[in-house]
């Protein structure tokens, strides 16, 4: 093998798991204007952060700029949009050092997002967890199970909101929060 | 039956992996002379009738160990608390 191949640079084109699976259309009830809008957040970069004992504060305070959402006590998913492949992660894992634990999680989870009038509706058929503004606010992130399937979910916008499942999960999970959206009519952009 | 997790909130029953009763001290050793204390750890646990202290991981939720304490007749639940905090408070009484 020639010498320069090993210097270069492999890139591989990500694909998201729901690719082949979220067509984009109106689907479901096809009178007046749609209740939910649907859109994978595709490519993202996903890093999870852990807090060492008893850094829980220092390393939220070092978060603070970026796009952190809770996900359990002292720990975090930090989201960014456009960002190269893993530049999110070293750029935290430098700045957290000794604070937090770092990981990549970019290709192991998948990002959906819902828009409109009706999403509130169709995740609360899916959840306990109270989504009255009140009580589920912007920018509140929650840990739960829907359709037998861990979430964390994001209230991102006045009727938003995004849901993270495990990429394994994503086709099934799919399938089954765009089966409840039916009733309401919805669209896949 | 609701657990108040301190740090999700209250969550139905379903989220939650429940491990046992949180009063028996694991020993900290292998010595052979623990043994005695080993087999009274691992085999002899109570089965308590109304209130007990007990294990549960937010396994559908935030994945933290609690202690959740509860009454096993009545099914009434009193509160919740991070396994750690049970744990240093029940080292700090011994
Ligand atoms: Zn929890």
């Amino acid at each position: 093998m020639p010498e320069t191949a090993h210097m270069t640079e492999r890139t591989f084109n990500r694909v998201s798991p729901l690719q082949d699976v979220a067509l984009q259309g109106r689907f479901g009830a096809d009178k007046g204007a749609v209740g939910v809008t649907f859109t994978v957040r595709h490519p993202m970069s996903i890093i999870t952060v852990i807090a060492r004992a008893g850094q829980g504060a220092a390393t939220a305070a070092a978060l603070k700029g970026h796009d952190a959402q809770w996900a359990g006590p002292d720990q975090y998913f930090v989201l960014a949009e456009n960002r190269g492949e893993g530049a999110l992660y070293r750029e935290l894992k430098a700045k957290l050092s000794g604070l937090a634990s770092v990981s990549d999680q970019s290709h192991g989870r998948v990002i959906i997002r819902l828009v409109g009038p009706r999403a509130r509706a169709v995740l609360a058929k899916g959840t306990p967890v109270d989504l009255h503004p009140d009580a589920f606010p912007l920018g509140k992130s929650a840990l739960t199970q829907m359709a037998h399937v861990g979430v964390h979910l994001t209230r991102v916008g006045a009727d938003s909101y995004d849901v993270s499942v495990f990429r394994g999960f994503s086709e099934s999970f799919w399938e089954w929060i765009t089966e409840q959206a039916e009733e309401f009519g919805y669209q896949v952009i | 039956m609701l657990i108040p997790c301190p740090h999700c909130g209250t969550r139905p029953v379903e989220e939650f992996t429940f491990l046992g009763d949180a009063a028996p001290t694991r020993p900290t050793t292998n010595d052979p002379s623990t043994m005695e204390a080993w087999y009274e750890y691992v085999y002899l646990r109570n089965n308590p009738r109304g209130a007990i202290e007990e294990y549960a991981h937010h396994s559908g939720g935030c994945r933290s160990w609690l202690v959740v304490s509860r009454n096993t007749e009545t099914h009434e639940v009193f509160g919740a608390v991070p396994a750690r905090d049970f744990t240093r408070a029940k080292g700090a009484k011994a």
